[in-house]
């Protein structure tokens, strides 16, 4: 009598009489290395281990991360900030990115040294360059998705770049960046081949590599000492394979821990970042700076692809059964070349950035401001108004009204009003620092806008005004409890000349821009100059709208409006020439 | 001979003899709980953190504004209807919601009595009367007092909490479900 069976050991009977997982199991651990376990396989496993983890962590990130220019930033910055265990997974994701560029490499040189891509193992080969290329189309992706100024002007240097290829690359950039600028459309396409489309692809590939790997067999050592010496992968070789797993996991641990991914301000378009790719895309970057013109074909595209090329073929070039290096001697010359050549430009790119001053002040000035929005605490991003719109009362301007200040009407009363009690957009600001409980240094801060980091509100950042500036408006603000005069006499003339009469700024503002500059619909700047645009002709356009032409979403007619105000809208364009139109910066 | 020997070492590569398994199954056993060791390392660091992160913001506090800024006190006129927005902000992760809502005040002395403009009926904005409140949708009205006069409207207005806050004046929002004769707080 046997005693009777677990019912663990029953279940997993259970389940092995139906599946082979026994079976399965054995033949993969039954590996065969030829000359035994060495550290030196152990760099395949760990490639295998750090997919699953970007895989894992990935799927993390992806639960908070919004792929949507003007939410993605503010995700990145929550996962990062504000969840548990946020620092980590992101840290984890971005370091471990890094690292499988530099285990992906040593792979590849290892197995180019020791020639153990010969002997039918062709197709292993140049898998596994296809794999080294999605390796590095996930790292490019990648940089983008936090949506920072690294992030949007490291990957508009790298999309330029596709675009200097003659004659398919303004086509390519295009494809690549969704349209023909770097906007929330690129995110969404780099964002569906990160994390949809390329981990598929790699998954399938790896599963492909593993397979030929195991139909090929271990090459094992170059030399023939121990060609008798066969052991299983397990357990030895699946120890030591463990064991740098161990050491790769709690090297990705402390440095998420205590180096946190960095994240910087969000990205500003109009901003004038210095933009620098991430370390692996410095050899081509600096390269770029060696070839002007037409002949930054060579850098781009040429080199590149020579070196691929090269790789593709090498299995088909070198048909000797010679696989030590000492007695291939081109052999290592030309992999000496193919690691020594980008780890050289890599140094020479730092270091000319080191020994020139200002790149180095202007680099080392970014780095601060990302550093401290690392540090900074997170807040959430507003969505919609956090300061409500009053419904509209009616104000009685008293006679003491306040002294109007200059930069309140050059940058807030297209807003705010010409009385500063509330306008079209914007709410009113008599007694707002009472009515808020805001201090002096609160609507400073608030004005510049570092409040509202990342801005969400409507209203814009006014990085533009001095502290000087600021400071004096903020004094008049806190002190502003009743609405100015609208006595025109009050508004000071250089404003009051350029200022819109009411009925544009309630009918056309919004589509045209305060200043008629122009924002969804055309600017108005100097159209009276136009054919069929006399005074009398916007009159008539303004009473008809299709009759000149014009379609949606222009109004057919203004009917709300008297006929009387359109003849001061009319007067007022009639004036917006390009020069005379007050710039709102001054 | 030769065939007899190749026949043997397939029959020993089929079988797996040839390989080198480690002598003592004390090394073999070792080294298996070293692995199963190291793999439940990893697994737990990366489980814990992961439980952390997922469950954790599902359990933090949801950041809704209790009191509302409803604007400064003095500037309610004595006896009048007096129309004021306010926004409501709710914290959902990476983003703050916030809403603008509509509220009618009426100021007798020190007192205030807070209404909701949100119609008790089907939730269109009321306006102003002659002596009270209209619905504009359906017509239903209602007394200064926020008393039912008139018109298919279930109840009287919906009355807000208020408090003074030094000069400025708090208003904790509710909503309030539509169409019912008492008053259930919805949100």
């Amino acid at each position: 009598m046997t005693p009777a069976k677990s019912l663990g050991l029953r279940i997993y009977d259970w389940i092995d009489e139906r599946s082979g997982i026994t079976h399965i199991m054995r033949s993969l651990t039954d590996e065969r290395i030829r000359g035994g376990a060495s550290w030196a396989y152990v760099f395949g496993s760990s490639l295998v281990f750090l997919f699953i983890l970007q895989a894992i962590t990935g799927i993390c990130l992806a639960l908070y991360f919004v792929p949507s220019a003007d939410h993605a930033h503010a995700s990145v910055a929550y996962i990062q900030k504000a969840v548990p265990g946020g620092q980590l997974l992101r840290g984890l994701h971005q370091y471990g990115s890094s690292l499988m560029v530099i285990l992906v490499v040593i792979h590849m040189a290892q197995t180019f040294l020791f020639g153990a891509y010969k002997g039918k193992r062709e197709l292993l080969w140049i898998l596994g360059i296809l794999l080294f290329i999605l390796i590095l189309g996930f790292a490019f992706t990648g940089c983008l998705l936090p949506w920072d100024q690294a992030a949007y002007f490291g990957t508009k240097v790298g999309t330029s770049i596709v675009g200097e290829v003659p004659l398919i690359g303004e086509i390519m950039q295009r494809i690549l960046l969704g349209g023909s600028e770097l906007t929330t459309l690129t995110l969404s396409r780099f964002f569906m081949l990160h994390a949809f489309l390329f981990p598929f692809s790699i998954g399938l590939l790896i599963l492909f590599h593993i397979y030929l790997f195991r139909r090929a067999g271990a090459a094992g050592p170059f030399h023939h000492n121990h060609e008798h010496k066969v052991e299983p992968f397990y357990p030895n070789q699946l120890f030591l394979d463990a064991t740098f797993i161990l050491v790769v996991f709690i090297v990705l641990v402390v440095l998420a821990e205590f180096w946190p991914a960095e994240l910087g301000p969000m990205a500003d378009p109009t901003s004038d970042y210095l933009a620098r790719p991430a370390w692996y895309f410095l050899p081509l970057f600096q390269l770029l700076k060696y070839f002007p013109g037409q002949l930054v074909l060579i850098p781009a595209v040429v080199l590149p692809g020579v070196a691929i090329g090269f790789l593709f073929l090498l299995p088909f070039m070198d048909r000797s059964s010679e696989r030590n290096p000492v007695r291939r001697p081109a052999a290592v010359f030309l992999l000496s070349l193919l690691l020594a050549s980008p780890i050289g430009l890599i140094a020479l790119s730092k270091y000319q950035d080191r020994s020139n001053s200002e790149v180095r002040g202007t680099l080392e000035k970014q780095q601060e401001v990302s550093d401290s929005f690392l540090r900074a605490a997170f807040h959430p991003q507003e969505i919609g108004r956090s300061i409500p719109i009053d419904p509209p009362q009616i104000s009685h301007p008293t006679e003491r009204a306040s002294t109007p200040l200059k930069i309140y009407f050059a940058n807030c009363a297209n807003c705010h009003g010409a009385t500063a009690a509330g306008g079209p957009m914007g709410p009113s600001l008599v007694k707002i620092a009472k009515r808020r409980d805001l201090s002096r240094e609160a609507l400073g801060t608030w004005i510049q806008g570092h409040m509202r980091e990342p801005v969400a509100d409507s209203m814009p950042s006014f990085k533009q005004l001095t502290n000087e500036e600021i400071a004096e408006l903020s004094d008049w603000l806190v002190t502003l409890d009743s609405p100015l005069s609208s006595k025109p006499e009050a508004i000071p003339v250089a404003v009051r000349d350029g200022e819109p009469p009411e009925a544009y700024v309630a009918a056309c503002a919004f589509c045209h821009g305060s200043r008629g500059e122009g924002n969804i619909g055309p600017s108005l700047i100097g159209i009276s100059a136009m054919p069929n645009r006399t005074p009398e002709d916007l009159l008539r356009l303004l009473k008809n709208s299709r009759a000149y032409g014009l379609k949606d979403p222009m109004p057919k007619s203004f009917p709300k409006i008297t006929d009387k105000d359109k003849g001061a809208i009319v007067r007022w364009i009639g004036r917006l020439t390009a020069e005379k139109n007050p710039s709102p910066a001054n | 001979m030769a065939a007899m020997e190749r026949i043997e070492n397939t029959q020993r590569y089929i079988s797996g003899d040839d390989l080198e398994r480690p002598r003592s199954t004390e090394r073999r056993s070792f080294l298996g709980y070293a692995i199963a060791l190291i793999s439940t390392s990893i697994a737990s660091v990366l489980g814990i953190t992961i439980g952390r992160y997922t469950i954790g913001p599902a359990f933090s506090s949801s950041g809704t504004s209790e009191w509302t800024n409803a604007g400064l006190l003095e500037e309610i006129p004595e006896d009048k209807p007096t129309k004021r927005s306010l926004v409501i902000s709710q914290d959902a992760g990476w983003g703050r919601m916030n809403t603008q809502k509509l509220i009618w005040i009426i100021r007798k002395g020190n007192d205030l009595t807070v209404f909701s403009a949100v119609c008790p009926h089907l939730g269109c904005t009321i306006n102003e009367a002659a002596d009270g409140f209209i619905c504009p949708c359906h017509g239903s009205a209602w007394n200064a007092k926020g008393e039912k006069v008139g018109g298919p409207a279930p109840r009287n207005l919906d009355v807000l909490e208020y408090r003074r806050n030094g000069d400025i004046l708090e208003v904790r929002y509710r909503s309030f479900k539509q169409g019912v004769a008492s008053q259930e707080v919805v949100s």
